[in-house]
């Protein structure tokens, strides 16, 4: 290989693994975003959503 | 938008620019190395990624220590941050370095002072990540990480002196000299392709930093909803 060739593929290997990273970064933080959003969601349903038998007085 | 997420969004984009004029006078503007060739056009990304590395490994320092003086969950998140992204820069400061040092030197690898500590630095803080990871008790695990990272970092101290106290194959800095200005050692235009892919690589750094501080905040919120409810 030569020098141009080590050139091409340190600059490749590195801007191939930042943007990776970057990418990983970005999916990771959507999954936890769509993770609390779903805690969300069933907190602000009404309870009339529940089943009648959970809110009949015992 | 938010200001922190707009402030992030300029970070990533003037990262973006500066890269990209940075890769233009690395690898066209600034003339090939009198003895190493065009093979030195590395050093372009090597010396800004272990400056990066080192930088941090300061703020995981910096982190670690307010963490473990005031227990605040953000110190402990901004040096779990930084020691990923730490991680990442150190990694890709040897894969530069192995490929610099094949046409330069002739192998890969060797067991140089430097080479073996920076070697070092990068399994302390793969340690780090990894102890983050398997202590599921979120305070210890903040603890257990500080002093770790607190560790980690006195390694920088000695990676940058090896190359002073012991005499093996890396040579000592070309720019940080203390007898001599940078200009008398290296060409003008060699000094500003490193200068702007220094800079390029620091705001991307803040980029990165201030998306995994992000990515904290929300796992810790999450860990929190998750053991208490909503409140």
């Amino acid at each position: 290989m030569g020098h141009w060739g080590f050139v091409f593929l340190a600059y490749g290997l590195v801007w191939l693994a930042i943007v990776l990273y970057t990418l990983a970064l970005k999916l990771r933080l959507r999954k936890v975003e769509a993770e609390l959003a779903s805690l969300e969601e069933p907190a602000a349903a009404p309870s009339s959503d529940l089943p009648a038998a959970d809110n009949a007085p015992s | 938008m938010s200001s922190a997420r707009r402030g992030s969004t300029i970070l990533g984009a003037l990262a973006l620019v500066f890269i990209l004029v940075g890769q233009y006078w690395g690898l066209v503007k600034a003339p090939p190395d009198a003895y190493q060739g065009d093979s030195q056009r590395i050093m372009y990304l090597h010396v800004p990624s272990i400056l990066t590395a080192y930088l941090s490994f300061f703020i995981v320092f910096v982190g670690s220590c307010l963490y473990l003086w005031k227990r605040e969950p953000r110190d402990d998140i901004l040096a779990y941050a930084a020691a990923e992204i730490g991680v990442l820069f150190t990694a890709l400061t040897i894969v530069e370095g192995a490929i610099w040092g094949k046409p330069t030197w002739g192998v890969w690898w060797t067991w140089d002072a430097r080479l073996t500590l920076t070697a070092i630095l990068l399994l302390i803080f793969v340690a780090y990540l990894m102890l983050r990871a398997l202590i599921e008790e979120e305070q210890r695990a903040a603890v257990s990480g500080a002093i770790l990272g607190i560790i980690g970092f006195l390694d920088i101290p000695l990676i940058h002196m090896s190359v002073y106290w012991w005499r093996t194959l890396h040579q000592p800095p070309s720019i940080l000299q203390p007898d001599k200005p940078p200009w008398e050692n290296v060409h003008p235009s060699m000094l500003v392709a490193l200068a702007i892919n220094f800079v390029a690589f620091i705001l991307l750094y803040f980029y990165l930093l201030s998306q995994r501080i992000r990515l904290g905040e929300k796992q810790a919120e999450l860990r929190r909803r998750r053991l208490y409810g909503r409140r």
